[in-house]
Parts: C-alpha cells; structure tokens; sequence
C-alpha cells in the first residue's frame, strides 16, 4: 500500500508517521514555498504540485490525483482542513480508483450542510438546539423570518448553512436587531463559503463545547470515544482541548455518546469523524454539527486511550474490521490536554508571526507529545494557517496534566518567530482554568478589555534578560575580537559585535 | 565594558568585566552579581550565578526588526536592545521606547475588510487600527504605539500583499 498525504504542515508529518509504523509508503505534495518543508523531507515520495497560494497548490483537486496516480499511489489521507470535507474531491479518489481515507462523499456532502445534518439528528432521536429546521428561502418576507425568530425566542443565532470558524454567523439579542444580522450573516457566508443560506437558532447561554471522536467500518460497526473538550476558544476558533471534561460524568458520557453513535449510524458513517454538541449548565445537551474528517485535537483522545486514530483510519479503509472494545475507547485513563502552537504574536491582537525559524527544541520528557510540522532553518510561510505545532501532555489526573503541560509550555523554544507560548503560560494561571469552571464565551470575554503583554517578567527576570542580553553583546564582541586577524567575518552578528566593542 | 539595555520600556545599565577565573563580574545598575556563563549552540546562554548557584537558560536571538533582540527566558519573549540602537517598529509596550513614525503592514497576503482609524486620530498602543481577512480568519492588525495616524494608504475591499505598508502612525 501507498498513501499520498494531500496536506502539508503537521498532519502531513503525523500521518506520514503513522504510515512508517505501519510499513506503508507515504507521498508529499508541496508547493512553492513548501520545498524545505518538514513533510517533504520526511515522506519517502515528495511531489510538487504548483505554487504557493493554497489556491494553485494544495486546493488543485486535479494536480493532487495527478500526483497520486503518478507516483504510484493507491490511497489518499487528506488530513483537515484543505480538501478533507470536500465531496467533490473525495468523489474524484474514488473515480480515480484510489482509495479515499475518510467518510463517502454523500456523507461528506450530507453532513456538511448544517440543517441536513440537523435533520440527521433529530431523525435519529438526538436533540437540536431550537430553530429552524430548513433555511430561509432567499425570498422570504421580513414577517416570515420575523416570525420564526419570535417562535424559537431570543436571543438567537443567526448561522451560515455552509459555515465554519464563526463565519456567517451572528447573535441576535433584540427582535430590532434581526433582519440586519440575517443580512450581514448572508453576505457574509455568501463571499466566504458562496452559499448565502442561513437559518436561524436559540443561543444556550454560556455553553460548554463537548464532542464526541467516532470511528466506523464498512461493515456496520460504529464506536464512539470519551468526549473532548473544547470549549476554550478565540472567536470561534479552538485554542485549548481536554479530554475527558471536567463536566462530564460517566453517565452523561454514555448518553452523548449513545447519541453521537446513533446519528453516526443513521447516515451509515465510516471512518473517522467527530460530532460536536453543546453542554447547558443544566446537562443538557444539544446536537450541533459533524466533522466528516479527523480533527486538529485528536491526539487527547489517543493519549487517553492509548489507541492510534490514523492507523485507524487506514485500516478501516483498507476494510478491516473495528475490532477494538467499545469500552477501552470509552473509559479515559487519565487526562490529556493540547495546546495549539500558533506562528502568532499574542502581543499584537494574535497578528500572524510568519518568518524564518531560527531555533527550535521542543519540549519532551514524561507525558509530553509534540506533533510538530516545522523545523530549524524552515521559513513559516504566509499562505496558510498558521499552526506549527500541537503540544499535548498526558497526567493521571487533570492536575498533573496541567502542571506537564505548563513545565513543557517553558520547556519549549521556538526562535525568531513569535508564537503563542506566552499566551498559554498565562491562561493555565487564570483561577477558571485551573478549576475548569469555562464556557465557550470565556477567553473571549477575559481577552476583550485585555491589553497587557503576555511576556511580562517580573523585576528579576528582567534584570537575567538584561544580563543575558549585555552578556550576549559582550561575548559577541570578544570573539569578533579574537577573530579579527585571520578567520573570516561571520556577517551581520560580527559587524554589530564589533560596533559594540568600540563603544563599550 | 558597559552596555545600556532596555527591556519593556525601562533601560538597565550593565557593566561587564571578566574575571581572572573565567566568570564574569556583572554590575546591574551598580549592583553586582558574578556569573558562569556558557555559550549554548548560536543563541543560548547558560547563566549560572556564582553565588546563590542559580541556573537560568536564555536565549538571544535577533529580531525581524533591525537593532532589536528576542529574549526567551522559560517560554516567555521579550523584545531588548542593546546601547538604544533600536530602528524601524518600536516596543510591543510602546511608551517612552517607541519614538517615530511606525508603519503597520500586512504580515500576511488578504483583503482589508475594515479600517477602524482615521487620519489625525489618537491611537493606544495594541489598538486595533485595520482588519485584513487571510485564510478565511479576520486579522486585526494593532498600532505598534501610542500616537496620531498620519496616513492610511488602504481602503476597504482592497487586496493587499504581505508587507504592504497600510497605515503610518507618528
């Protein structure tokens, strides 16, 4: 078998892996910019497959099949993001004879509409949160949306059928407020997803994220893992992830997991994919989309199970069996939490930091994992999303898995760019975090008046920075010093050494 | 050798002589401290104070921004110069160490879906002044001072490449 990874970036790295374990052959693409990227480096095959803009290169569903079929290819794992939820690409795998490592593309297409999957849900028995169960007509009346609002109550949510990431999506607190939000929600979603349809749905005050990983065969058997918590996030976006959640008991684990399973099975699903569901205070919980794809966080759900969900996937498409205990997913042993690892500038509003990566030594040690996609001397490109590395840490308890994580958080270096390690060593030190007491709308809250860096030393760690940095100075000077009669300059570090010299 | 250092707004001066024994005789703005430091790789520092025996690791590494040092100390970074030769952005802290014009360009190829600023206006420092939509995320690029906007040179709806300077705060 030979599987061509249609991603770049970590997951490209972690698939790759998992192929190595398994003794299959694993093809890169790239683009442009991607020439010296880690998956190309570490993938037995590497193809290029246009520049560097996603758009000309890592969105060409032709040049990708090209280059599976080129290289000898026979299956295809597209990760996330770029073409991993498109029906149309998944479609021409399989027209293309190569195995598509992942859901059908009636799924993919089914479950990504999200007032079909809605439908889904509530077919199989699974509670929505209240609203509309088809999209508004593109022609109806003021009164009609008017109307449908007041029946679902506010405050409401205006969201995109086609959206993701926030996009498309707008809460309404006010009745007066309504048909300007359904307006700016379509045209919105219409340039970013060039599907304008929205629909409308009741907001559940401070809600918690909680979702449930799945894995199904093609032969009927569907199992659904310990949930996953993610309901730290920055506009929309998921930034911390924990499993199990500290919200969750067993009981309630068994029921959201008996649903997520049930809508699974309803639409036939296969391989791996996540339903996600809102938790209210009260325990209740509500159906809210599915994720036809494996996702950014899962590698909680594999360090608290200890099972590999890409070798997983790889199987079930090969045709194997699910044979795993439906118990040992299940059950946590332990508690895991991940930290996303942005090329971003937490001091400058989370700016993209794209740049040349000058030093890097990830943090290891007991409990850690480093789902890294770059490496030293690699430029972050950019074109794409900017994650560089996933840092998970493992603990018997949610305490030690707080107390590894915030030791790997100091561990770790990244030099050159910035990232957002300083932003994740202060959150773990927010009283919330520590005692799980968060929502969804918790980070954005505590980041909206915030203006403070995250770098803040104290007074004495100031003065080590400004020894450091004069100590630094000194020895650059002394050894442009030592090196000026005979070995050769050594550019910028030497010339400004020596300037140094001369007026120290 | 004496060095003037500025860290978060505030300048330390540090005064640096070796001593017969190898380690380094560290004043800090006349305090004295005496350190073993070992070069680690191109950028670290190993700093061990003789006294106490505290261990601290740093690493100094050049910025993007021409004169102006990284220092990472456990997972924290800050920015430091060296003798004020701090040129084009200022301080992320602003302040008395942000003097000048300051350009805010885009890190990153998209389109400007808002500008939040006029010209003439009075910006915070980290006030958000232009949002540019990448990678389906709205970026909210932030003034790198306190001061007035001097010029914006984008509009909403346009396309703009990495680099591309879109406001001038003085």
């Amino acid at each position: 078998m030979k599987i061509l990874v249609a991603n770049r970036g970590e997951i490209a790295v972690r698939i790759i892996r998992a192929c190595r374990e398994m003794g299959i052959a694993s093809v890169a693409v790239y683009s442009d910019c991607d020439r010296d990227a880690r998956h190309v480096r570490e993938a037995d095959q590497a193809i290029h497959i246009g520049a560097s803009p996603a758009a000309q290169s890592y969105l060409r569903i032709d040049r990708i099949i090209e280059a599976a079929t080129h290289s000898g290819a026979d299956a295809v794992h597209p990760g996330y993001g770029f073409l991993a939820e498109n029906a149309t690409f998944a479609a021409a795998c399989r027209d293309a004879g190569l195995t598509f490592i992942g859901p059908s593309p009636e799924s993919i297409t089914l479950m990504g509409s999200k007032t079909a999957a809605r439908e889904a849900a509530i077919k199989a028995g699974v509670p929505v949160v209240p609203g509309n169960e088809k999209p508004f007509a593109s022609d109806a009346t003021d009164q009609e949306i008017v109307a449908s609002a007041a029946a679902i109550g506010y405050p409401l949510l205006v969201k995109a059928v086609a959206g993701g990431g926030g996009k498309g999506m707008r809460t309404v607190e006010k009745p007066q407020d309504l048909l300007a939000a359904i307006q700016t929600a379509r045209s919105e979603a219409g340039s970013a997803f060039g599907d304008s349809a929205v629909y409308l749905e009741r907001r559940i005050h401070k809600p918690r994220h909680i979702e449930i990983q799945l894995l199904g065969d093609h032969h009927g058997t569907v199992i659904p893992f310990v949930e996953r918590e993610c309901s730290i996030q920055r506009r929309h976006q998921k930034v911390v992830e924990e499993s199990p959640s500290i919200a969750v008991d067993p009981d309630l684990r068994r029921r959201i997991a008996a649903a997520a399973a049930a809508v699974a099975r309803s639409v036939g699903y296969h391989n791996a994919g996540t339903i996600e569901f809102l938790l209210d205070r009260d325990g209740s919980f509500y159906f809210l989309e599915m994720n036809t794809r494996l996702q950014v966080e899962h590698p909680v759900t594999e360090m608290v199970t200890s099972l590999d969900l890409v070798q997983w996937q790889i199987r079930i498409a090969r045709g194997e069996r699910l044979d795993l205990d439906p118990d040992r997913a299940l059950t946590p042993h332990g508690h895991a939490i991940e930290c996303r690892i942005y090329a971003e500038d937490p001091d400058l509003g989370f700016m993209p930091s794209p740049g040349l990566i000058r030093g890097l030594r990830p943090a290891a040690g007991p409990g850690i994992r480093d789902d890294g996609g770059v490496g030293v001397g690699y430029t972050v490109p950019v074109f794409y999303d900017s994650m560089i590395a996933k840092l998970i840490a493992w603990g018997a308890t949610r305490g030690e898995s707080v107390a590894r994580m915030r030791r790997a958080l100091a561990e770790y270096q990244v030099l050159g760019i910035k990232t957002t390690i300083p932003f994740f060593l202060w959150l773990i030190e927010q009283p919330e975090y520590g005692t799980g007491e968060y929502d969804t709308t918790y980070l954005d809250g505590l980041l909206a008046t915030r203006r403070e860096s995250f770098s803040e030393l104290d007074e004495r760690e100031e003065d080590v920075a400004a020894m450091a940095a004069a100590l630094d100075a000194y020895l650059r000077a002394s050894t442009a010093a030592a090196g000026q009669n005979g070995s050769k300059g050594s550019g910028v570090w030497k010339q400004a050494a020596r300037a140094e010299a001369l007026r120290g | 050798m004496t060095f003037e250092i500025e860290i978060g707004g505030r300048t330390r001066a540090v005064a640096i002589e070796k001593s017969a024994s190898g380690t380094y005789r560290v004043a800090l703005d006349g305090r004295p401290h005496e350190l073993d430091a070992a070069r680690v790789g191109i950028y670290g520092l190993s700093l061990l104070d003789r006294q106490t025996g505290a261990s601290r690791e740093v690493q100094v590494t050049p910025a993007a921004v021409p004169g102006e040092l990284l220092i990472t100390l456990g997972g924290r970074v800050v920015a430091a110069t060296v003798n004020g030769r701090r040129t084009g952005r200022a301080a992320a802290d602003g302040g008395a160490g942000a003097h000048g014009e300051q350009a805010v360009a885009a890190p990153m190829p998209g389109r400007v879906v808002r500008v939040l600023v006029s010209p003439g206006d009075e910006v915070a420092v980290r006030q958000p002044v232009v949002v540019v939509e990448a990678m389906k995320m709205e970026n909210e690029l932030r003034s790198p001072k306190a001061g007035r906007v001097k010029a914006i040179s984008v509009a909403p709806g346009m396309s703009v490449e990495a680099g591309r300077i879109l406001v001038v705060i003085e």
